[in-house]
C-alpha cells in the first residue's frame, strides 16, 4: 500500500496531472483544515484564560 | 522538485487516487439537518440549567457537543454506506457518491469523536465529557452497527442517542444529571418514533430495498400508524411535565399540552387510513419537527419571562 504521493513543482503527482476542479479542491481543503486548527487553537486559548492551567500534580 | 520520492508505479494504484471530496462534503458527512437539532436542545439545556456558567465555557461546551454529534454522523455514514447506496433518500450522500472514500469517513468521525470528547472534558467537566462519548458510541455502535440493522425497534431504543444532548447540556453547567434533565430527555425520546416512522412510512420501499427492518417494513403500515398513535399521546404529558416539577410556569404547561394535542391529532389520519396515507404521513413528519422546535422554544421563553418577572 502506498501512502506517499509526490508532487513536483509542476504540478504533476505519480504522474498524474491534477485536473484544476481537483486543484481548487484541495485548496478548499487544506483552507478548510487550517481554519479548523485556526479554531482548536482559539478555543485552546480561551478556556486556559477562563479555567486557568489545570494542575497536573494534586496535592494529597 | 520531487518532495517525496517514491514510487513504484506498479503499486497499488488506489493508493494514489486522488481524493475528490470537497469541503461541503465533510460537512454533509456531520449531517448538519441533526446537528441543528443538538445544538438547538443543548443550548436550551445549557440555559435552564440552575446555576449559569461562563459564557466562553458554554459556547466552547456547545461547540464540542455539536461536532461531537456531527462526528457520530460521520461514523454512521461510514458504516451505512452499503444501506445508504441503495436508498434514494441516501444515495447522492458523499460515501455512496464516491466523493468521499469510507476510509476518510472512518477517520474524520474517529478523529472528531475524540478530540471533541477532550475539549468538552477540559472546558466543562468529566460527566459531559463522559456523556457525550457514550452519546457517540450509542449512536455509531449500538444504533447504527447493531440495532439498526436487525430489530424494527431501532429508532426507538436509537432514539436514546439523540436525545442525550440536552442531558449533556445540563451536565456541563450542573455536573450532574436531574430529574429536570431526564425529562428533557424523554422529550426527545418519546418524539423520535413518531417522527421517524412517520418518515418511514413514506420511504418502507426504500428501507425494504435496503433490507432495514423498520417497522412499516416488518409489522406492516397499520401497526406503524398505531404505534405513531401511541407515542403521540404518551408525548403530550412528557411535553408538559417540565411545568409540573418547577422548570417551567403553567402557561409552558398550557401550550406544551396544545402542541402536544396538535401532534395527536395528526397522528389519528394516518391511523384511519391504516397508515397509507402519505400526506397525513408528511404532515405529522413536518409538525414533529415544529413541535420539537417550539417546545424547547417554549421553554427558553417561559424562562426569559420568568427572569424579568413576568410570572411574579
Amino acid at each position: 500500500m502506498v501512502w506517499l504521493s509526490v508532487t513536483d513543482d509542476k504540478g504533476l503527482e505519480n504522474g498524474l496531472r491534477l485536473t484544476e476542479d481537483q486543484q481548487r479542491r484541495r485548496r478548499n481543503r487544506s483552507i478548510a483544515m487550517a481554519l479548523a486548527l485556526g479554531g482548536l487553537v482559539v478555543i485552546m486559548i480561551a478556556i486556559t484564560l477562563v479555567r486557568g492551567p489545570i494542575p497536573l500534580v494534586v496535592p494529597l | 522538485m520531487a518532495y517525496v520520492e517514491k514510487l513504484d508505479p506498479t503499486d497499488d494504484r488506489e493508493a494514489l487516487d486522488i481524493s475528490s471530496a470537497d469541503v461541503g462534503d465533510y460537512i454533509a458527512l456531520l449531517k448538519p439537518r441533526v446537528m441543528s437539532l443538538v445544538v438547538f436542545t443543548a443550548l436550551a439545556s445549557l440555559l435552564l440549567a440552575p446555576g449559569g456558567v461562563n459564557p466562553v465555557v458554554a459556547i466552547v461546551s456547545l461547540i464540542a457537543i455539536t461536532i461531537g454529534a456531527g462526528a457520530s454522523g460521520s461514523l454512521n455514514m461510514w458504516y451505512d454506506a452499503d444501506i445508504d447506496a441503495r436508498m434514494a433518500r441516501t444515495r447522492t450522500r458523499p460515501v455512496p457518491a464516491g466523493r468521499v472514500k469510507p476510509r476518510e469517513a472512518l477517520a474524520f468521525g474517529l478523529i472528531l469523536s475524540v478530540g471533541s470528547v477532550a475539549i468538552l472534558s477540559l472546558t466543562a467537566n468529566w460527566l459531559a465529557a463522559a456523556l457525550l462519548a457514550f452519546t457517540i458510541f450509542f449512536y455509531a455502535v449500538i444504533y447504527t452497527m447493531w440495532l439498526k440493522r436487525w430489530t424494527p425497534q431501532n429508532i426507538v431504543i436509537g432514539g436514546a442517542a439523540g436525545a442525550l444532548p440536552p442531558v449533556i447540556g445540563w451536565a456541563v453547567v450542573t455536573n450532574s444529571i436531574g430529574i429536570e434533565s431526564a425529562i428533557l430527555f424523554m422529550i426527545i425520546f418519546l418524539w423520535t418514533p413518531p417522527h421517524f416512522w412517520a418518515l418511514g412510512l413514506l420511504k418502507a420501499e426504500d428501507y425494504r430495498k435496503a433490507g432495514v427492518p423498520m417497522l412499516p417494513v416488518t409489522a406492516g403500515a397499520a401497526v406503524t400508524a398505531r404505534q405513531i398513535l401511541l407515542y403521540s399521546v404518551v408525548l403530550l404529558p412528557a411535553g408538559v411535565a417540565p411545568a409540573f416539577i418547577g422548570l417551567a410556569s403553567p402557561a409552558y404547561g398550557l401550550v406544551a399540552a396544545g402542541l402536544g394535542a396538535m401532534m395527536i391529532w395528526r397522528a389519528i389520519p394516518i391511523v384511519r387510513a391504516g397508515g397509507n396515507d402519505n400526506t397525513a404521513a408528511r404532515r405529522l413528519f413536518g409538525y414533529s419537527l415544529f413541535y420539537l422546535f417550539i417546545v424547547f422554544a417554549a421553554l427558553l421563553v417561559d424562562r426569559g419571562l420568568d427572569q424579568l418577572g413576568w410570572f411574579g
